[in-house]
């Protein structure tokens, strides 16, 4: 029994019993399905999350029933009673129709591709990274909005990242894009206040993302823009850094991955309809829902390096973050980024419509200092929170002539050249294998071998390095680990 | 029509049901008791007959109730009148010749890139006002004082950079001579038709349109006249003879500066109330239509006009498939709703509203130009007042297609006002606000909106006032102060929230056509490929020129491609929402522009 006939007839039964409900009759209509609140249901969105229910700032044990809620529904194998499939619409973040229904519910290729969020990000525990099994194929869904094929000219073939620490991860940029955007503006004033082109660099926890000129009459040249889109809205996810939150990207892959709608992109305000899908269910996922899987995600813990075993191990592992350091690799890979706050609004300031933005529906703030995680986190003189992920959040050439491995796609995404990803965060990398975009390098020392482009001197010297040093730079690299 | 039609089945069966039930009963307890019971019978009864009906023939759960209005689910954008607050007391006024008319202009003219304002006044002085708006904030405008412009009986105006100074100048219309203005910085006008060889004649003008035909320097003026009331028998019959002028010739000493000396009649006129120029076959070569009252006009009918490129015009007629169309025709708006390169459009009558959809194949096989009246099966005729309990019909005027809610739908935004205590028309009657739906049609929600105000709406503009992407209108009204409706954002639970993203573009090319009137831009996101032209025309006696505004939805970047006047595409833009963008030819690269208060 398809979906569509299953609801045809679900709704038959509802309106039978509503006649009979009305005529007195006390004879019940028998239930189609097991109802939800069965154990032994198939349902899997038994419980949905109520956003007004969670408004303003939690405190620990709301943020705890909140992230509870992800949790289970970040695990749940979603199934057709829930509104898996997309029949009708494809993967594309935009809300776009697919021309005629999918002869397959799913898909290795264009999708849906998964059961749960979890069924891919597992290694080495839930909301970790995934097994090159775990790849997706990445495209926007409109010039190829059903493809069967794996060919590089359709979509882009993805490994999975980790989420780890990824609450900090939103924080950082959130915190780094307002910074640019103020100096942006500061930009203009001068170019007001002088009368005169201003040039300014561009500048944010010590990581350069190019110039801007600005003119007195308010004009702005974005050209020197660096490493970021010309809006200056850091967009730290995915490998090639264009989603800009949790929630963009949850609303993103519920519909990718498993044909789960989410009502703040996808329902009737945006689509004009309550099924765009037209898998017969209405409304599949609602804006409390969608907030339950960003803070089980913001909530995750940074990945800590550990503390080797035996002393042989540290020994070499410290000489290791002096070749990394040495060699340049830390210039991308930075050790740490400050972070002023832990409290993590949601929706945030940055997120544009089709995601929900502030005061469209309720506001929360999850402080993420409460969690126990955060008194682990070293702190600098000022209070700042260092946070440990190696890496800059900004996008960076990393292929080049001789070296395209890692250039190795056919297709830009979102304005992004093909030979452009956002680094990396090696915090995990130990725990993460494979490695690369498409998770093909199986060794740390294979995906350093690949790095070209603006990575091409940093890799060289790895290169020039000796074998004992070379080993030592694995030794600390092995200490970035996600610790169950 | 299934489920009307099983309604009415249902409703004389309850009919029927209750009467032959109330006359087989005599006491009046049990008359009550009967009726009480046999209502929540038939309730049922109707209920589960309709919903099973309806169920069956697979209509009323699927949300396909043919005919009957669906509920709008989009945004609605929610406008606050504070003209007063905003420093405007200015009202359209005058006897007869001022019925019609009554339009503004909106553009900027002290180059902060805000658009100011110039309003009509009929027989009291026009004004001009700056706008001094915060960034997303409430309206602002400031009177300027002696000024050129502040002329009595002007009728309208419309912007255009005449001789391509880069400033914007002003084509004023007016009952008598009608005025060009040079432009220059920070609001400076001078009269220029002495300059420009520009005879402004002594007509009763009510339309104008500009365009740039293919190798001139200077754009061709092309001016509507109404009732010529020296005529023997006038008003009826007498409609003055329209005009095109065209610049002077191509030798470079014509090139220095315009020189409108060379005047076409163009006869018959049918007392035109709007024209524009417009590409209607997308052969990179306008045509003027013009849309005319019949109110006054014997034998006439709606024109369009044959320019091809410098040569002398031409009416098209019934042999090459122009179907005689006879209104009252007010107001022309103008969009290529499905971005095939071919425009539709609205005009504005009283009574219903036209959406003329041409018909493709007669277009593309013979070049004819043939159109359907499409806006009963789109929900556009807006024929009577959506409010109130006035059903006569409705007197429409100016018309614009623009994207209010920032949806990617374009929206049609008609004011509404009876001419003059006209008794067979409505006399409250409220400008419409049909947004647009995903279903191609349209939704009024002028009323949720707040524009259904008890005003006579003439001419209006709709344009971002205070610069957070959000499109504002001003309206005209003939007898009381203008409406400036800001918009404060959608309509939301907790009060105004954000709408869709959105993008605003400015197109610059060096020479000639700075502006580049005529240009196409054509934006996508994902697979939606929205339309825009840049012209100078329509509506009624009202025009608007600064940034091309996109409303892009969900979508949080789009690809822009300019088709510039000489029909040249540019490389493809890749832009960011919810930014001003100036897009120059010739260049690769854009520049953004931020107001004075940053938005983030």
């Amino acid at each position: 029994m398809t979906s569509r006939t299953l609801t045809r007839s679900t709704q038959l039964r509802q309106i039978a019993a509503i006649c009979l409900a009305l005529s007195g009759s006390t004879v019940a209509a028998e239930p189609a399905i097991t109802p939800p609140s069965e154990p032994w249901s198939e349902k899997t969105l038994i419980n949905p999350v109520f956003h007004e229910d969670f408004s303003g700032r939690l405190e620990l044990q709301r943020l705890q029933a909140l992230i509870d809620a992800g949790d289970h529904l970040f695990n749940a194998r979603f199934t057709t009673l829930d509104g898996v499939g997309r029949p009708m619409a494809t993967q594309a973040i935009i809300p776009t129709k697919r021309k005629r229904a999918s002869r397959a519910a799913f898909s290795r290729t264009a999708g849906a591709d998964a059961n749960a969020c979890s069924s891919c990000h597992n290694v080495p525990i839930v909301g970790g990274a995934g097994d090159f099994t775990a790849n997706v194929f990445v495209s926007e869904g409109f010039q190829h909005t059903d493809f069967d094929t794996t060919d590089p000219q359709f979509s882009n073939e993805r490994n999975t990242n980790h989420l780890f620490g990824s609450g900090l991860v939103e924080l950082l940029a959130r915190e780094m894009s307002t910074e640019l955007q103020t100096q942006r503006s500061s930009a203009l004033r001068q170019a007001r206040e002088s009368g005169n082109m201003t040039t300014l660099e561009l500048s944010t926890k010590g990581v350069n993302f190019g110039k801007i000129h600005a003119y007195p009459d308010g004009r702005v040249d974005p050209d020197d823009i660096e490493g970021v889109d010309q809006d200056l809205v850091i967009r730290p996810f995915s490998h090639k850094g264009v989603m800009t939150s949790l929630r963009q990207f949850t609303i993103n892959a519920l519909n990718h991955h498993h044909g789960m709608q989410a009502v703040e992109r996808f329902g009737k305000r945006w689509t004009g309809q309550s099924d765009h899908d037209e898998d017969g269910h209405i409304d599949e996922i609602g804006p409390g829902d969608i907030s339950a899987l960003v803070a089980w995600q913001a909530s995750l813990p940074p990945p800590f390096p550990k503390t080797p075993p035996d002393k042989r191990w540290q020994d070499a592992a410290a000489a290791g973050k002096t070749h990394f350091e040495q060699a340049g690799c830390h210039s991308c890979h930075r050790s740490s980024l400050p972070l002023e706050s832990l409290d993590f609004a949601d929706p945030g300031r940055l997120d544009a419509a089709g995601t929900l933005r502030l005061g469209e529906g309720t506001d929360t703030l999850y402080p993420l200092a409460l969690l126990e995680w955060a008194g682990r986190l070293p702190r600098d003189e000022d209070g700042r929170y260092l946070i440990p992920l190696f890496g800059d959040l900004k996008r960076h050439r990393i292929a080049d002539q001789k070296l395209s491995a890692l250039g190795n796609e056919l297709l830009s995404q979102r304005f992004v050249e093909r030979n452009v990803f956002m680094t990396t965060e090696l915090w995990g990398v130990a725990s993460t294998a494979p490695y690369g975009h498409r998770g093909d390098l199986t060794t740390l020392a294979e995906v350093i071998d690949a790095h070209g482009g603006e990575a091409r001197s940093a890799r060289d010297a790895w290169m020039d390095m000796t074998e004992q040093q070379r080993s030592e730079m694995i030794a600390f690299l092995k200490t970035l680990v996600i610790q169950p | 029509m299934m489920v009307r039609a099983t309604l009415a089945t249902t409703s004389a069966t309850t009919s029927a049901t209750t009467s032959a039930t109330t006359s087989a009963t005599t006491s009046a307890t049990t008359l009550v008791t009967t009726l009480v019971t046999t209502l929540v019978t038939t309730l049922v009864t109707t209920l589960a007959t309709t919903l099973l009906a309806a169920l069956l023939t697979g209509s009323a759960l699927a949300g396909e109730q043919d005919d009957l209005p669906e509920p709008f689910t989009g945004d609605i954008p929610l406008m606050i009148e504070e003209s007063a607050a905003a420093g405007i007391t200015h009202s359209y006024e005058g006897p007869w010749e001022y019925f019609v008319g009554g339009g503004v202009s909106t553009f900027d003219c002290n180059q902060d890139r805000l658009p100011d304002m110039y309003l009509a006044g009929g027989s009291q002085p026009a004004a001009l006002f700056i706008n001094r708006s915060a960034t997303a904030g409430p309206l602002q405008f400031e009177l300027v004082e002696n000024t050129s412009l502040a002329l009595d009986r002007v009728i309208g105006s419309y912007p255009l950079d005449i001789d391509n100074d880069g400033y914007q100048d002003l084509m004023v219309m007016r009952v008598g001579e009608n005025q060009l203005f040079k432009g220059a910085a920070d609001c400076r006008f001078t009269p220029a038709n002495v300059v420009w060889n520009f005879s402004g004649g002594n007509a009763w003008t009510t339309a104008f349109s500009a365009t740039f035909e293919p190798g001139n320097a200077y754009p061709t003026l092309a001016i509507g006249n109404y009732v010529d009331r020296a005529a023997p028998g006038s008003p009826w019959g007498t409609c003055h003879a329209n005009e095109l002028h065209r610049p002077g010739g191509a030798t470079e000493s014509a090139k220095a500066l315009p020189d409108y000396s060379n005047a076409l009649p163009l006869e018959p006129g049918y007392c035109a109330l709007s024209m524009l120029f417009t590409d209607w076959n997308k052969s990179g070569s306008d045509a003027l239509r013009i849309t005319n009252d019949r109110q006054y006009y014997r034998g006439g009918q709606e024109q369009l006009w044959r320019l091809d490129s410098g040569r002398y015009p031409r009416l098209f007629g019934a042999a090459e498939g122009w179907e005689p169309v006879v209104i009252w025709g007010m107001g022309i708006a103008e969009a290529d709703l499905n971005a095939d390169g071919y425009p539709e459009y609205a005009l504005t009558s009283m009574g219903d509203t036209k959406l003329q959809v041409l018909d493709l194949q007669q277009a593309i096989e013979e070049n004819r130009p043939h159109y359907d009246d499409m806006a009963w099966d789109r929900g556009a005729t807006a024929h009577r007042p959506y409010t109130g309990d006035d059903l006569k019909p409705s007197t429409g005027w100016h018309s614009r297609f623009e994207d209010l809610n920032n949806d990617a739908l374009l929206d049609l935004f008609i004011t509404k006002g009876n001419v003059e205590k006209m008794s067979d028309f409505a006399a409250f009657d409220p400008d419409n606000l049909l947004l647009g739906t995903h279903n191609d049609t349209f939704s009024e929600q002028g009323l949720a909106a707040g524009v259904a105000l008890d005003r006579r709406g003439r001419g209006a503009s709709i344009t971002d006032f205070n610069a957070d992407g959000l499109l504002d209108i001003v309206v005209v009204n003939r007898g009381a102060n203008i409406s400036l409706l800001r918009n404060q954002g959608m309509s939301g639970p907790q009060g105004p929230r954000a709408g869709g993203n959105w993008l605003k573009l400015a197109l610059q090319q060096k020479g000639d056509n700075r502006h580049a009137i005529g240009a196409r831009v054509s934006i996508k996101t994902g697979n939606r490929v929205q339309s825009r032209r840049l012209q100078v025309g329509g509506g009624h006696a009202s025009g608007n020129a600064g940034f091309v505004h996109v409303g892009l939805g969900v979508a949080e970047r789009a690809t822009v491609r300019v088709q510039w006047p000489d029909g040249q595409w540019s490389a493809p833009y890749k832009l960011f929402a919810n930014h001003h963008v100036i897009i120059e030819r010739g260049k690769d690269t854009i520049m953004q522009w931020f107001p004075v208060t940053p938005l983030h």
